[in-house]
C-alpha cells in the first residue's frame, strides 16, 4: 500500500469516527467534544502568534470574548440574523479590535508585548463589567435567539439540537484549521517564522516586520473571534468571565502542553486538557492542583509538549527500524 | 483643619502604604528578574502564602512580631526549594518554560492554600500598639499604615546596604551584569542565584505579612495585589529598582485617589497608565533591557 493511500485511509477513518461520534458516545460527550473543538481553535489561533511569530500574549482572551460578545449582541439586536453572518460578526469584532490595537502593539515584542496585552485584556474585562447597559455586567448576555443554519432553497438545520450543533462546530473548526494550516504554508508564513527567528535579518531582506506582525495579529484575532463566537452560540451565553486572565492563560498552557513548535500541538493539548479536566473533576475537586502539577511535570520532563514527544518516539522508531534493516543485510 | 483636607491626607497615607507594599513585592520580583532573567509569575503566590503563614503563626503563637519574623522566612524557604528543585532544571529551556513552570507553581500554591485554609477570608489581628490613630501636628494618622510605610523603608534601607556595602552585594551586582563572567571568576553562581531567589521571596513574604491585617487573607489575594505588582515592575522597567519605587508610589496614590474621584474607572487606571508608558517606551519608565 502506498503512502498516499494510507493517508487517505487514515483521513477517511478519522472523518467516519467524528461523524459517528455523537451516536456512539451520547449527548454528554458530544458537548464535551464541542468544548474541546472551541478551545482547540482558540489555542491554534494563539499558537499562530506564539509558535509561529514568537509573540507571547497574556491577553488573547480579549479577542475570544470580543467574538462572543459580537455574535451575542448581533443576534440580540438584529432580528432574523442568519447563523453564518452571526459567526462572521464575531470574526469581524475580533478583527476590528485587533486593528485598533495594531499600530501600538506591533512595534514592541517580548515582555512588553505580553504585558501590554495583559493591560488591554484587563481593560476589556473591566469595560465588559462596567458597561452594564450593553454587556450586562457580570451576568453577561444570555438567552439570545439561535437561528437555524439556512442555505436558501436547499436546507435548514435546527441548531438547537446538540447533535446538529456538534456537526456545525466540527465543520467550523475543520475549515478554520485548514485555512490556518494553509496560511502557515504560504511564503508569507515563512516570513512569519523568519520574524520569530531573526527579525533584524528579515528587515534587511526587505520585508516589513511590523506590517507582517500586524497581518498575523489580525488573522490570529479573527480566528480567536470565531472560537469565541461558537462558544457564545454553544452556551447561549457570553459573560465577562470569558475575558478574564484565566481565559487568557488557557491557550498558553494548552499550547505548551501540546507542543509549541507544531501546528497541531495545540489541538492535542486541548484534547489532553479536556480529558484531564473531565477525569479529575469526576474524582476530585482539585482541578487547579492537577493542572498545576501537570504543567510542572510537562515542563520538567517533556518540555516540547505532546507533539515533541510523538516526534521523539517516531524518530526512535525510525532509527531502530533502520538499525534492524542494517543488521539483516549480509555484511 | 477642615475635614476635606484631612480626608485627602488620609487617602494619601493609604495610597502610600499600598504603594510601599507594592514596592516590596515588586522589588523582590525585580531582583529575581535582574539577576536571573526570570519573570517569576509565582511571586504573587509566595506573597499570598506568606499572608497565610502569618495567620497561622499568629494563631499558634499569638504574637504578631513572631509572625512578622517567621512567615517571610518560611516563605523564603519554600522559594528556595522551588528554585533549587524546579526552576534550575528548566533554566536551559528558555524563558517560555520558566513562565509556564511558575504559572504551574502558582496554581499548585493556590490549590494548596485552599486545601489547608479553606476559601473564606481569614482576619489577622494587629497588636494593640499598632491599632488606632496617632495625632501629629493636629492631624490623625492610622498607626498601622505609618508602620507599614516605615517597615518598607527599613527593608529598603537594609537591602540597599546589603547590595552596595557588602561583598555579597558586590557579587550579586556583578552577576546581574554578567553572570557567566562571575562564574568564570570562581564564584558559585548557582548558590548566589538560590540566595537571591530566597531574598526575593522573602521580600514578597514581608509584603504578605504587612498586607494581611489590611485586606484580610483570602485565596484571591495573589490575583488582586500580585497583578498590580507585575504592572508596577513592567511599567517601571524590568530590573530597575528606582523605577519600581517611583511607579509603586504613583500606583498606590492612583488607586486610593482613583477610587475617590473616578470610582468607575479606578480598576483600569493603572492599566491605562501602563499602556501609555509602554506605548511610548516599551522598556518601561527606567528600564534598559527588554
Amino acid at each position: 500500500m502506498t503512502n498516499k493511500v494510507l493517508k487517505w485511509l487514515a483521513w477517511s477513518i478519522l472523518v467516519a469516527i467524528l461523524a459517528a461520534y455523537p451516536r456512539i458516545f451520547g449527548l454528554y460527550y458530544t458537548n464535551l467534544f464541542v468544548t474541546f473543538a472551541i478551545f482547540a481553535l482558540f489555542s491554534v489561533s494563539f499558537n499562530l502568534l506564539l509558535g509561529y511569530t514568537g509573540l507571547l500574549s497574556f491577553g488573547h482572551a480579549m479577542f475570544f470574548g470580543a467574538g462572543g460578545y459580537g455574535t451575542a449582541l448581533a443576534l440580540k439586536h438584529i432580528p432574523g440574523l442568519p447563523l453564518l453572518p452571526a459567526v462572521f460578526m464575531g470574526l469581524l469584532t475580533g478583527v476590528v479590535l485587533a486593528l485598533m490595537l495594531c499600530p501600538l502593539v506591533v512595534r514592541v515584542s517580548g515582555t512588553a508585548f505580553a504585558m501590554l496585552h495583559l493591560a488591554f485584556g484587563e481593560l476589556m474585562h473591566v469595560l465588559a463589567l462596567k458597561l452594564r447597559s450593553i454587556t450586562g455586567g457580570e451576568d453577561g448576555i444570555g438567552g439570545f435567539p439561535i437561528p437555524p443554519l439556512n442555505i436558501p432553497g436547499v436546507l435548514s438545520i435546527d441548531m438547537k439540537s446538540p447533535e446538529n450543533f456538534y456537526y456545525f462546530a466540527l465543520v467550523c473548526l475543520g475549515v478554520s484549521l485548514w485555512v490556518l494550516w494553509f496560511f502557515t504554508k504560504t511564503p508569507f508564513g515563512q516570513i512569519q517564522i523568519g520574524v520569530r527567528d531573526n527579525s533584524t535579518r528579515i528587515d534587511y531582506l526587505g520585508f516589513k516586520v511590523p506590517q507582517t506582525k500586524a497581518v498575523v495579529y489580525v488573522v490570529s484575532a479573527a480566528f480567536a473571534g470565531v472560537a469565541g463566537s461558537i462558544y457564545a452560540l454553544f452556551q447561549n451565553l457570553i459573560s465577562s468571565s470569558s475575558l478574564n486572565v484565566l481565559t487568557s492563560f488557557a491557550p498558553i498552557t494548552i499550547t505548551m502542553v501540546g507542543g509549541v513548535g507544531s501546528f497541531f500541538g495545540p489541538v492535542f493539548g486541548a484534547a489532553i486538557f479536556q480529558i484531564i479536566e473531565e477525569l479529575t473533576s469526576r474524582y476530585t475537586e482539585q482541578v487547579e492542583l492537577v493542572m498545576g502539577l501537570i504543567m510542572i511535570l510537562v515542563i520538567m520532563f517533556a518540555p516540547m509538549g505532546f507533539a515533541g514527544m510523538i516526534n521523539l518516539l517516531k524518530q526512535k522508531w525510525v532509527s531502530s527500524r533502520a538499525a534492524r534493516i542494517d543488521s539483516k543485510e549480509p555484511s | 483643619m477642615d475635614p476635606k483636607t484631612a480626608m485627602y491626607i488620609a487617602q494619601g497615607i493609604h495610597g502610600l502604604a499600598y504603594g510601599m507594599i507594592l514596592f516590596l513585592i515588586a522589588s523582590g520580583l525585580n531582583i529575581i528578574f535582574g539577576m536571573m532573567g526570570i519573570l517569576n509569575l509565582a511571586h504573587a503566590s509566595f506573597f499570598m502564602l506568606s499572608a497565610y503563614f502569618s495567620y497561622q503563626f499568629l494563631f499558634m503563637t499569638g504574637n504578631f512580631w513572631a509572625a512578622l519574623l517567621l512567615a517571610p522566612l518560611t516563605t523564603a524557604f519554600f522559594g528556595i526549594l522551588v528554585e533549587r528543585f524546579l526552576l534550575r532544571k528548566v533554566h536551559a529551556l528558555g524563558h517560555m518554560a520558566e513562565l509556564i513552570l511558575t504559572i504551574g507553581v502558582s496554581l499548585v500554591v493556590l490549590a494548596a492554600v485552599k486545601i489547608f485554609w479553606g476559601t473564606e477570608s481569614l482576619p489577622v489581628k494587629i497588636p494593640p500598639i499598632l491599632e488606632g490613630l496617632i495625632s501629629i501636628a493636629g492631624m490623625d494618622y492610622p498607626v498601622y499604615r505609618l508602620f507599614v510605610i516605615g517597615l518598607a523603608l527599613a527593608v529598603l534601607a537594609a537591602m540597599a546596604l546589603l547590595l552596595y556595602k557588602t561583598r555579597l552585594g558586590k557579587i550579586v551586582r556583578a552577576a546581574v551584569s554578567d553572570a557567566d563572567m562571575v562564574a568564570a571568576l570562581g564564584i558559585n553562581t548557582p548558590l548566589v542565584f538560590m540566595l537571591v531567589f530566597g531574598i526575593g521571596t522573602w521580600l514578597a513574604g514581608v509584603a504578605g505579612v504587612a498586607i494581611a491585617p489590611i485586606l484580610t487573607v483570602f485565596p484571591g489575594l495573589s490575583d488582586q495585589v500580585g497583578m498590580d505588582a507585575f504592572v508596577v515592575v513592567v511599567t517601571g522597567g524590568l530590573g530597575s529598582l528606582s523605577g519600581a519605587f517611583v511607579v509603586a508610589i504613583i500606583f498606590g496614590l492612583l488607586s486610593s485617589y482613583g477610587v475617590q474621584f473616578f470610582s468607575q474607572l479606578a480598576p483600569v487606571l493603572m492599566f491605562l497608565f501602563m499602556a501609555i508608558v509602554l506605548a511610548i517606551k516599551p522598556t518601561g519608565l527606567f528600564g534598559e533591557r527588554e
